[in-house]
């Protein structure tokens, strides 16, 4: 067992879940979604991502740069939801955003848990 | 970006930047889930956004204060604790991604990246220059003002700094590596089209043999100018191909024939190579018993040249070992004692010499012999050999008859040999000839001047548009129409045709009789006002109709 892997493997699946149980539910009413979960999400992502930096291999290049498509994602629908909250302007609209945001985050870690899986299928060991 | 040490530079950066993360989330759920009340009396709870900014602020020691509401006592427990662990993990997070970064090791990466940027933007000629040192310093200079770029490779730090500091214009990229890592070649540009050189003038000889065959082996068409200074050596750059190989004790000996047989000859070498004029009037070296001090590779090729010319000579060297061949053959007994030293001298028959050679590797030495010797025997002619280069040369204050600086050979030769090759061809020419071919040629040449300039022409598109566009349309062109005056066709210019190259074929002092053909190259001596006359007839196409219409 490689300890390394493990680690790693578990924030990127980690990551995964969290935006789906965020994602799940109905667009346009944000009581269906936990602010909470947002922030864990956005925190696991992060570390998921750190783990990535200095992979010298191929599929590791392509797993940081799934990576930090879902923190621009995640951050940006942090950002949106606290200055829509802030500024009195929490709609349908901006609810819509925020959710959809997080959404193709999740297509992301998707993709890179699928790499992930992929990669550990490949190798012998 | 193939470095594996940067790699492991980037890997580093993960254990700062998840402490950083990880103590961050702890203090903000903690801050978040803690109830505290707001200013009208009510309980509220922190949001995300309120957890982060105040961490953002504490973590990093600015300090804002309490927002957005005074804290309560379970409140300000958690933060107390928390600012242990933030700050904590922040100085550590920072301190390290900040040592990281000026790991030395990404620092020469983020050079070497840089360098490898400058090179690739130099979309001109240039020369990659081996070492930064005195000598290195002169050729980059000449090479400069020449209009070509230079790209430099040094080991030393200091060096480069020095290199820096000197501000060339144009920018001349360096590079800190090793000289003769073949990577370090490839990123100076060895393999670029625009790669017309390379000079590697190392003491070491076998430092030298390496980076020529690793640079022929890198890029076999350019041109390299490595320094040898043993004829082994020099066998073994021939048969890798090298085709500038400067010994500069051969050059040394090769002078000393000259002057023993042929001074003019001397001085017309020393006039190609800028470092004297055709003025005065040279003077043969007398013949006779030579004293020669060292018997080194200077005084091996010495001993060969005198003993050309039949010209018999004692040699004294302080190391046994350097003295010891000589003996085996068995022509004539090297002393092997030390030269600076009166008794000896005389043991040398210094007395009855006419000449003598101070020819060890150290200056100070040779300084020394030469003021014994004088002092032994007034009348004797003496020779030095330099070997430091400084700017007050103690050598010129000495009152020696003759000085031979190898470095300095070693810069007019390299610089000879790439930008002007048809100098360096003309000298290698002109080597075999006697003094009284050599003495029309000085008289000649003075009649242009103590001191005419050298001008290297191509027949070609560029150089000699006007010229080109007649040959095109099948008129013959001749050499005489060249070296018209402008201000009366009817009259030579003072201008002396040396040499005419075509497709690798020496004329020397062709015709004027003789017709152009596109790709000549042509060697002129001349004033300078010819110079400028000499183009615009090449280029000019009114200019050029009028001297064809008034030169007859």
């Amino acid at each position: 067992m490689n300890f390394d892997k493990l680690i790693s493997g578990f924030f990127i699946i980690f990551a995964m879940t969290l935006n789906f149980g965020f994602f799940y539910g109905d667009i346009a009413t944000l009581e269906q979604h936990s602010k909470y979960e947002l922030f864990a999400a956005i925190v696991i992502n992060i570390i998921a991502t750190t783990l990535k930096i200095g992979d010298k291999t191929q599929i590791g290049s392509v797993l940081l740069a799934t990576s930090l498509v879902a923190d621009i994602q995640l951050i940006a629908a942090a950002t949106i939801w606290t200055i829509a909250y802030y500024t009195n302007a929490l709609d349908v609209h901006s609810t819509a955003v925020i959710i959809s945001l997080s959404g193709g985050a999740l297509m992301a870690n998707v993709t890179s848990v699928i790499l992930y899986i992929g990669e550990t299928l490949k190798s012998k060991r | 970006m193939n470095n594996n040490s940067l790699w492991l530079l980037l890997q580093k950066m993960r254990r700062p930047f998840i402490v950083i993360v990880v103590t961050y989330t702890i203090a903000i759920i903690g801050l978040i889930s803690i109830g505290g009340i707001s200013a009208n009396g009510e309980p509220y709870h922190m949001t995300i956004f309120d957890a982060f900014y105040f961490i953002t602020y504490t973590a990093t020691t600015i300090g804002f204060g309490e927002t957005p509401f005074e804290f309560t006592y379970p409140q300000r427990i958690w933060v107390s604790m928390s600012i242990y662990v933030t700050v904590i993990g922040w100085f550590y997070g920072i301190g390290s991604l900040i040592s990281i970064l000026q790991d030395k090791l990404l620092i020469q990466e983020i050079a070497k990246t840089r360098f490898e940027g400058q090179v690739k933007k130099i979309n001109e000629s240039f020369f990659i220059i081996l070492g930064y040192n005195n000598v290195t310093k002169k050729i980059i200079g000449k090479v400069l003002s020449k209009g070509f770029r230079v790209v430099v490779i040094e080991k030393n730090r200091d060096r480069i700094n020095e290199l820096i500091l000197e501000n060339y214009s144009p920018h001349v990229p360096a590079l800190e590596a090793d000289i003769y890592d073949p990577n370090a070649l490839e990123l100076a540009g060895i393999k670029s089209k625009y790669c017309k050189g390379l000079v590697s003038l190392f003491e070491d000889d076998n430092l030298n043999l390496k980076i020529a065959l690793t640079a022929k082996i890198l890029n076999k068409t350019t041109t390299l100018a490595i320094k040898s200074t043993t004829d082994n050596h020099s066998e073994n750059l021939k048969d890798i191909g090298v085709e500038i190989i400067e010994n500069p004790f051969e050059i040394i000996s090769q002078q000393i024939h000259m002057l023993l047989n042929a001074p003019t000859l001397y001085q017309l070498e020393k006039w190609i190579y800028r470092i004297g004029d055709l003025h005065s009037s040279s003077f043969t070296l007398p013949r006779g018993l030579y004293v020669i001090c060292g018997y080194g590779r200077m005084g091996r090729g010495l001993h060969k040249i005198l003993n050309q010319n039949n010209i018999e000579a004692e040699f004294i060297e302080i190391d046994n070992k350097l003295g010891e061949p000589l003996n085996v053959e068995g022509i004539k007994k090297v002393l092997t004692k030390n030269a600076d030293d009166k008794d000896v001298l005389i043991d040398a028959n210094i007395e009855e010499a006419v000449a003598i050679i101070a020819g060890t590797n150290d200056d100070t030495t040779n300084l020394s012999i030469l003021a014994t010797a004088k002092k032994i025997s007034p009348h004797i002619v003496t020779i030095a050999r330099e070997n430091e280069m400084e700017n007050l040369s103690l050598f010129e204050y000495a009152n020696i008859h003759y000085i031979f600086m190898p470095s300095r050979l070693l810069i007019h030769k390299t610089i000879n040999a790439l930008i002007h090759p048809l100098s360096d061809r003309f000298i290698h020419l002109i080597s075999a000839k006697n003094e009284m071919w050599a003495r029309d040629l000085a008289n000649e040449l003075r009649e242009i001047g103590a001191n005419p300039s050298l001008f290297e022409m191509t027949i070609d598109e560029k150089h000699a548009y006007a010229i080109t566009q007649r040959m095109k349309k099948g008129e013959k062109m001749y050499l005489d129409t060249l070296i018209r005056s402008r201000s009366n066709p009817k009259e030579k210019n003072s201008i002396k045709v040396l040499l005419l190259q075509r497709e690798g074929k020496p004329y020397l002092l062709p015709q004027a009789v003789i017709d152009l053909k596109e790709g000549d190259q042509i060697l002129f001596a001349c004033s300078e006002d010819a110079v400028d006359d000499i183009e615009y007839i090449a280029q000019n196409i009114y200019e050029l109709d009028y001297i064809l219409k008034e030169q007859s």
